[in-house]
């Protein structure tokens, strides 16, 4: 009877017990992480939050203040997370520390930040294949590190507030900063348009390219075009959304379709939007400043066609549908072609086939009223 | 006008044919001229005008095959510009001289001819109206191409040269040039196969603009009053010796 008892009520006993020890589990694994992490940073803040501290003189006659603000530090993105000194501190687990081995800061930096990778290996690996890698690989060890653009101890989620992006750019990207800042584009950033693309829409985060090649000469209209073909989001400034597919039908976008298609790697000198519009300083076609406003278009079709008069200006269709009132030549040539020459082609078409009728019945005919 | 071939290697004349002198050596090569141009004009104009289709493409695989294409197009231009030139310098010419033969001239009978020409192919009239030296197609067909040409002519050059038209024409030209000579090279095309063929090809083997010949029966059959203006004409001018059919 009791063994009966007992196994009939062993699977709830087990059950419980299990339970009993996950929920134990789940209660205790955060508590004692905190608890740990807490700990260590305390250790390590209990010398290095001192703004006394000794600072680190390495052989190139640096000197590297070791000091921790533990407010900056506790209102960076991973000290709340738990995330502890000797995560990216790795070489360092006890006091005292091992000898440095670096001959100067910026060789100390470009070590430590490889830990990075330990968690952002995504990012970490898309930053191999951007140009900065690529400047660094060139001896160039100015090029930006991860804790160039995200800091170190007072890291912060890159795009809170958003300016912050084209801020951290403009630390070394200043002349273009600035010209940004004075943009159609920086201009209304800065003013809190959520809207308006801030460097890394346009370049890319980690795997930022060289900007300068053919591949990105190429493929920059369509860059625009993310934007500027998104009618929901030009209706909202009332701006055209048909000014990419107008360009791909103009002698400048047939051109370039042509390159893209089949010599993406030959250099071609066709104008893409940047070459009219302007990179970083790009301004509002409206904008009497602009570079296609009606002041200053002769001498931007100028920068390729040199010489022109300024009648030339004319024969740009200006991004518009064909109109009676913009593009009058153009509109009475297509009204020719559309609403003329095709009935009169039609016209003969029918013609012919009155004419073919006509004979074969005139020859059946013949051939019946011969004499056989 | 007319010209008497007879077999004349022997005293046994057994037969003989009648042809009507229609076209001067110059227009024929005129023609001639005209039909290999404006074949080599289309055919490196087409892959120009579907620059984005993928045969286009395919055709034109490197940027310098372009160029090269353009090359020939420009010089085949060249030609046609010659025969333009010639063809209307020739004319103002004939008409300084007021010996410019009028048969090439849309008249009011043209309207007249198309009309009794309608009604016939509709079986309302019995028979053909009876036409002239041209028909009233072949006006149709010269003044289409005429005007074609100058419009493929006059926008070529001003996309050739638009630096150089811009100076004195408005800019709107250009893309206007543009899309006027994308369209009317294809109307023109259109135009020639649909009409000129059937006309000259399928309708009847009209060789004449090369021969520079038309036979007697094709004469009196297809150019009736011109046919009958010559023979009036003739028997009143007949010398002795001439050989009538």
């Amino acid at each position: 009877m009791v063994k009966l008892f007992i196994h009939h009520k062993m699977p709830y006993v087990l059950a419980i017990a299990i339970l009993t020890v996950l929920i134990d589990l789940f209660w205790a694994l955060p508590a004692k992480a905190e608890a740990i992490a807490q700990e260590t940073e305390n250790y390590c803040l209990s010398c290095h939050s001192n703004p006394e501290i000794e600072h680190l003189s390495l052989p190139s006659g640096e000197q590297v203040s070791l000091y921790i603000d533990p407010d900056i530090l506790a209102s960076s993105v991973h000290s709340p997370m738990g995330i502890e000194c000797e995560a990216c501190h790795t070489a360092i687990t006890s006091y005292p520390h091992p000898q440095i081995v670096y001959q100067n800061a910026r060789e100390l930096s470009r070590s430590y930040y490889l830990a990075c990778q330990k968690c952002h290996s995504n990012n970490y690996d898309l930053t191999m294949d951007s140009m900065h890698a690529q400047v660094a690989e060139g001896g160039n060890l100015e090029a930006p590190i991860c804790t160039d653009c995200h800091g170190a101890h007072d890291v912060q989620i890159p795009d809170e507030p958003r300016t912050l992006v084209s801020q951290t750019c403009g630390n070394c990207h200043t002349e273009i900063y600035s010209q940004y800042q004075l943009s159609v584009h920086g201009s209304a950033l800065f003013e809190g348009n959520p809207d308006v693309p801030v460097c890394t829409d346009c370049h890319g985060v980690h795997n930022i390219q060289d900007p300068r090649t053919t591949q990105f000469r190429i493929d920059e209209p369509e860059l625009c075009a993310g934007c500027h073909a998104d009618e929901a989001l030009m209706a909202r400034y009332n701006l055209s959304a048909d000014v990419y597919n107008i360009y791909q039908l103009s002698w400048h976008g047939v051109d370039l379709s042509v390159y893209k298609a089949r010599w993406p790697t030959i250099w071609h000198d066709t104008a893409i939007c940047s070459d009219c519009h302007g990179v970083h300083n790009i301004l509002s076609a409206g904008n009497p400043a602009s570079s296609v406003s009606e002041g200053n278009l002769l001498a931007t079709c100028q920068q390729c066609h040199p010489g022109v008069d300024p009648n030339w200006t004319g024969a740009w269709t200006g991004h518009n549908r064909v109109s009676l009132e913009r593009t009058p030549f153009v509109f009475y040539t297509e009204a020719f072609y559309t609403t003329f020459t095709p009935y009169v082609l039609i016209i003969c078409g029918i013609y012919v086939i009155l004419q073919i009728i006509r004979t074969t019945v005139e020859r059946a005919r013949r051939s019946l009223n011969e004499p056989h | 006008m007319n010209r008497t071939k007879s077999d004349a290697s022997t005293n046994l004349s057994v037969q003989s044919i009648q042809t009507f002198k229609r076209f001067t050596v110059w227009q024929r090569w005129e023609h001639v001229l005209l039909l290999v141009t404006v074949l080599v004009l289309f055919l490196t104009g087409l892959p120009q005008k579907f620059r984005t289709a993928e045969w286009s493409h395919q055709l034109l695989s490197t940027p310098e095959r372009i160029e090269t294409l353009q090359v020939i197009h420009h010089i085949a231009a060249i030609g046609l510009g010659i025969a333009a030139v010639y063809h209307v310098g020739n004319t103002i010419y004939l008409m300084i001289k007021r010996c410019l033969p009028g048969d090439m001239l849309p008249t009011f009978q043209d309207v007249r001819d198309a009309w009794q020409m309608l009604l016939y192919l509709l079986f309302i009239k019995k028979e053909k109206p009876l036409f002239g030296k041209y028909n009233f197609e072949q006006k149709a067909t010269y003044w289409f191409v005429f005007f074609g040409i100058s419009i493929l002519g006059a926008s070529g050059l001003i996309l050739r040269y638009p630096e150089f038209f811009t100076r004195f024409l408005p800019g709107g030209i250009v893309p206007a040039a543009k899309l006027a000579h994308s369209s009317e090279s294809i109307v023109l095309a259109v135009f020639i196969l649909l009409w000129h063929f059937y006309h000259v090809h399928f309708e009847r083997l009209n060789l004449s603009i090369f021969t520079g010949w038309l036979n007697d029966k094709d004469m009196s059959t297809y150019h009736t009053l011109e046919y009958q203006r010559l023979a009036r004409n003739h028997s009143e001018a007949s010398e002795p010796g001439e050989k009538q059919s």
